[in-house]
């Protein structure tokens, strides 16, 4: 099932006009370039090798708390890693299990070349995209309109070896860690992005920074040694099993590529106080660990997690790095020491006691650029055309890359063919979290998502990224197949038509009792109850229900679990959905990006007017948002917004009225989030 | 409330009604109800109107059994204005006007909260809210973090402990008679200035009794003193401060502090300046007065100056100074008066009723019995929200951090807003997760 991408030469290129250019072949480059081609645009991925695109260059894994739900979200929009990691998945488990479907995660152990080959083979047979090998020089931009200092327009890029200038409408940057990047390990340091790569040009950095005056930070991560599994004594860990029945990423698959039987386990085991010791006594030979950079918090390397937290067992876990892969991954023990004191590191763990390093572990400090530069397109607001994606704007993590990657290139081909952009709102899903976390506060350390970042967390579940996200994937944005979006609207018709059905079945209940004796339910309540309420008891299932009425409900059971969640969360999506409307309303009121704060004759402190030219908020909602920012100056910024409103106002109030009509039709029934 | 087990009355006509309580069905007032169908209305909303009788604990056991109602809850700052600009109902002018508005609102509430903060109440609060932002913490950690890292066997029940404490506690505080909280109803009016400028004598004056100690030795009041008095029919809680000098003496110096912190939350400042130390020009009096306001209050518009000792200039001056500086602009409203002779003590008590009439007459000042009933509806929410907590804990915990969620935003409302960002600060602080 290998297929090996074919090379297109850059001679080939030269004169080409491109709708999109994406630079870099990562996780959020892989997304951008398909989304863009899915929307219709004529795309070009340039990566430094096409072999390496889609490699995992860190943990042999997708998915988890929080993460999950991003994957679930970017394959509701026809992404590629939900079937990329349905494909090369070999231990699937859901995290969480027994917190809640909401928080539920969704996540799988990873076959790398496996991955890898899933993600190439989709961009070979994706129409209208083309894969070149290279490396990007320059952006090439306009010079700025003197009545418009600062801003620029993006007309395409130059290669390195050689002066081939290729244009194109809009470029996406998904550069990772090689902007500026240099590797770490002991105490030698030497530019690069990834071991075995070379380091990007200076060239690009220096466009971002001089040319286009962009604000830069830096950021550190690492990765762990990878360790050679023969070498170590497994017998020692504690054997983690996946679950038995795995279950797919992707709204499209009814089950995985790997068979159940076949899954891999993984392997939990514990440092001792040997590992503290050798991290103290190398101190002075760790270049990386003694910068002030600032790392995750959450993903640490094993100094900081033995200096923080000192005198303790931390965990880590063995992770197979594919079916036929000879390595493991030790997760959680990312380090940057000289490969022997390493090596004596790991010795210390003691199912690693004879324990041989295949890789050494390094640490990566690279630029990334201040993401309150740019827009929730993703598009760098004061040039046109240029979209930013992945750990360049300072996120952490696969599927944070991912899903920025999917919006910034989708954006990018809407803005390349004349639409406009698009948003996704923070009360729609974590894909909108994420952006509007990164354009309106910004970030201090690595941005990975967590549950507790959404606020609508009972409403943004995983089990509904398809209802939340595919209509408008495809409806609104153009990313979406119309085979995934039928699909969507079939799933949506019958969970509407389910809960129809168990509305329907009112019955009091000593009835219910009858119907089932096995659930506890109490006598003293007289009121009639519908098969509704009654699914919302911890001990009701659907399949109790469909049993006990097969006429009604068995045509349905395909959607048993999503019914279950369905009912159980409704009375608290209904709760939500007001405040929602509430932010959703004023999401839709944009400011106009060219205000000048300090000149607007409305009275606002000079705080507050600081405030927002430093953040240039562009909706009424962001602005709500921001620290320091009063009640009053939110009122008082309406005269602003009201501009822009009057012209769509028409159009919306059409829009309001047949949404209430809608509504009013299905007020009887119960309704699923849209 | 009124019209809901009856017809609702015909849209946009006043009727009179019973007002009772939904939960006890006790008659609350008897006062006009109006009510306005979508889309016209203020903000183009459905809306209902009640006209009440003005009294606080009428007022406030309306707002209670509002609160009471499921789905109803306090307007926030601005939040009528925003929802009558979405549907379009509001044009430029009016917003500008509404914009400040709201500010004088958020203003007074601002200055109540302080009032409520610095005491017994803030503290309490602010503890709640603490325990509370913790239990949210570790709740989180645990949804967030405990699959991959180490998170105690325990936190959960700690969490349990605390959020069952926390929920006694608030309910406890709410069945409380209100104890104490009219007592801080009425206009806050404060008098403060120099030593010896005649601040405890005006007092003195204004309640008719000597509330304070007055003698010629500077210094003399050290701490607050504080006397209710009744305004022509308003509430006013007047207090007279240490004058403000810098001084060795400890106790003086508290006395300072706390006179300054009176001035911060007042609603009113009568700044007392003895005019014997008035430069007799009046160009470089009003320079005086100017400098000297600075001094002691943050921005002068809510103060009236009171010229005292008048008796001790000569009749020229005196006359001078009264007319004149009346319209030099960047002092407030100016009176000659003395305690000693009472002249022009007449002519200041009817500035300064007028003042206090136009602050309780403002519709949008915050009176203390507004912002209590608000607190009331935030606390029983609270409250509620942690009673989720209990009921979900065992079956799923999204939920349950909801319910604390919810708790965490209710007190917030009081307390100020609590973002994602600070949760997982406490996270990071109280667990073995990350550096």
């Amino acid at each position: 099932s290998h297929t090996k991408p074919h090379l297109v030469h850059v001679g080939h290129l030269t004169g080409h006009q491109y709708d999109v250019i994406v630079v870099g072949g990562g996780h959020a480059g892989t997304e951008a370039a398909a989304a863009a081609a899915r929307v219709g645009a004529e795309t070009l991925l340039i990566t430094q090798k096409i072999h390496t695109i889609g490699a995992l260059s860190c943990n042999p894994s997708l998915g988890g708390v929080g993460k999950g739900q991003l994957v679930k979200e970017v394959d509701a929009l026809d992404g590629l890693c939900g079937r990329a990691g349905d494909w090369a998945g070999i231990h699937f488990s859901i995290l969480n299990r027994r917190k809640g479907p909401a928080v539920w995660g969704p996540r799988a152990q990873l076959d790398r070349q496996r991955y890898r080959d899933f993600i190439q083979s989709e961009l070979l047979s994706t129409p209208r995209l083309t894969m070149v090998e290279g490396s990007v020089e320059e952006l090439l931009v306009t010079e700025p309109n003197p009545e418009e200092p600062g801003h620029h327009r993006v007309t395409g890029i130059r290669l390195a070896n050689g002066s081939h200038a290729i244009s194109a409408r809009s470029v996406v940057l998904t550069t990772g860690t090689f902007l500026s990047g240099s590797l770490f390990v002991g105490q030698t340091t030497s530019p690069g992005g990834r071991i075995g790569d070379a380091p990007s040009s200076a060239g690009l950095s220096h466009t971002l920074r001089e040319r286009l005056g962009l604000r830069t930070g830096r950021l550190r991560t690492g990765t762990p040694p990878r360790i050679v599994k023969d070498s170590v004594d497994l017998s020692l860990a504690k054997l983690h099993l996946p679950d038995s029945h795995p279950t797919p990423f992707s709204f499209l698959n009814t089950h995985t590529h790997c068979k159940p039987e076949e899954q891999l386990p993984c392997y939990l085991t514990f440092t001792t106080p040997g590992v503290e010791r050798v991290v103290r006594e190398s101190l002075q030979l760790n270049c990386h660990i003694q910068q002030d950079t600032k790392g995750p918090r959450y993903c640490p390397s094993i100094e900081s997690r033995v200096l923080r937290f000192p005198g303790r067992s931390h965990q880590v876990w063995l992770e197979p790095e594919g079916v036929t892969s000879d390595l493991l991954y030790p997760q959680g023990l990312s380090m940057t020491m000289p490969p022997d004191i390493q090596l004596r590191l790991i010795r210390e763990i003691p199912p690693m006691r004879r324990a041989e390093i295949h890789t050494p572990g390094y640490g990566v400090q690279y630029d990334f650029v201040c993401p309150t530069q740019l827009s929730p397109a993703l598009q760098v607001k004061s040039t046109q055309g240029l979209f930013l994606a992945g750990q360049i704007n300072g996120t952490t993590g696969y599927e944070e890359a991912a899903a920025q990657g999917l919006w910034a290139g989708a954006n990018a081909a809407r803005s390349a063919l004349s639409m406009p952009t698009v948003t996704l709102s923070r009360t729609e899903s974590y894909i909108g979290v994420l952006i509007d976390d990164l354009v309106s506060r910004g970030v201090t350390e690595p941005y990975r998502m967590f549950t507790s970042r959404a606020e609508f967390r009972t409403s943004l579940r995983p089990d509904n990224a398809d209802l939340r996200l595919t209509p408008k994937g495809f409806e609104e944005v153009g990313c979406v197949s119309s085979v995934r979006y039928q699909e969507s609207l079939r799933v949506r018709n019958s969970l509407q038509d389910a809960l129809t059905a168990l509305q329907a079945l009112f019955l009091s209940t000593s009835s219910w009792k009858k119907k089932l004796p096995s659930v506890p339910i109490s006598e003293t309540k007289s009121t009639l109850l519908t098969g509704l309420d009654l699914l919302q008891y911890n001990d009701v299932t659907f399949e109790m229900l469909a049993s006990a009425f097969p006429e009604s409900l068995s045509s349905f059971m395909e959607f048993a679990q999503r019914l279950k969640i369905e009912a159980v969360y409704k009375p608290h999506c209904d709760l939500n959905k007001k405040e929602i409307e509430r932010i959703q309303r004023e999401e839709n009121m944009s400011l106009p990006q060219d205000i000048d704060y300090f000149s607007l004759p409305v009275s606002l402190s000079d705080e507050v007017r600081e405030i927002l030219d430093r953040v240039r908020p562009s909706t009424l909602g962001a602005a709500t948002r921001l620290e320091g920012i009063t009640p009053a100056a939110v009122v008082n910024l309406l005269n602003y917004v009201r501009v822009t409103e009057k012209k769509k106002e028409t159009h919306r109030n059409q829009r309001q009225q047949e949404a209430q009509r809608d509504e009013e039709l299905c007020a009887n029934s119960a309704s699923l989030p849209q | 409330m009124a019209g809901f087990t009856q017809r609702l009355p015909p849209p946009r006509t006043a009727l009179l009604r019973s007002i009772t309580d939904p939960r006890s069905t006790e008659v609350l007032d008897r006062g006009l109800v109006l009510w306005f169908p979508a889309p016209r209305s203020f903000s183009g909303e459905d809306s209902v109107e009640f006209h009440i009788h003005g009294g606080p604990a009428v007022v406030t056991a309306v707002l209670q059994a509002l609160g009471s109602v499921p789905g109803l809850r306090p307007a926030e700052a601005g939040e009528f204005t925003r929802r009558a600009f979405q549907a379009g109902k509001l044009g430029l002018t009016e917003v500008e006007g509404l914009g400040d508005l709201i500010h004088a609102e958020t203003e007074a509430q601002r200055r109540q909260a302080l009032r409520q903060m610095s005491g017994e109440l803030g503290r309490l609060y602010q503890d709640w809210s603490d325990r509370l932002k913790r239990c949210l913490a570790h709740v989180e950690a645990f949804i967030d973090f405990s699959e991959d890292e180490l998170i105690e066997d325990g936190v959960l029940n700690r969490v349990d402990v605390s959020v069952s404490d926390l929920q006694a506690e608030i309910e406890r505080h709410l069945k409380d008679e209100r104890r104490g909280e009219r007592l801080r109803s009425g206009v806050q009016v404060v008098i403060a200035g120099a030593t010896n400028a005649g601040k405890s004598s005006l007092l003195n004056k204004l309640c008719q009794r000597p509330a304070a100690i007055v003698s010629p030795i500077a210094g003399t009041t050290r701490d607050v003193v504080e006397t209710a008095l009744d305004l022509g029919g308003f509430p006013v809680l007047l207090s007279d401060t240490a004058g403000l000098r810098d001084s060795s003496d400890l106790v003086e110096r508290e006395g300072v502090r706390r006179a300054r912190e009176r001035v911060e939350q007042a609603d009113l400042t009568l700044v007392v300046v003895d005019s014997a130390h008035l430069p007799s020009e009046v160009d470089r009096a009003a320079a005086f007065l100017r400098e000297h306001l600075r001094s002691v209050l943050p921005d002068t518009d809510r103060c009236l100056l009171v010229l005292n000792k008048a008796d001790l200039l000569p009749e020229k001056q005196r006359q001078k100074l009264d007319t004149e500086l009346r319209g030099v602009s960047g002092l407030p409203a100016v009176r000659l008066i003395s305690c000693q002779t009472n002249e022009g003590l007449k002519a200041f008590l009817t500035v300064l009723h007028s003042s206090v009439k136009t602050l309780c007459g403002d519709p949008l000042f915050g009176a203390p019995t507004l912002t209590q009933a608000r607190h009331r509806a935030h606390l029983q929410r609270c409250a509620a929200a942690l009673a989720q907590y209990q009921r979900y804990r065992d079956t799923d915990l999204a939920l349950a951090a909801e319910g604390v969620r919810l708790a965490v935003t209710s007190l917030g409302r009081i307390t100020g807003r609590v973002g994602a960002e600070e949760i997982l600060d406490i996270i990071f602080k109280d667990f073995c997760i990350g550096k």
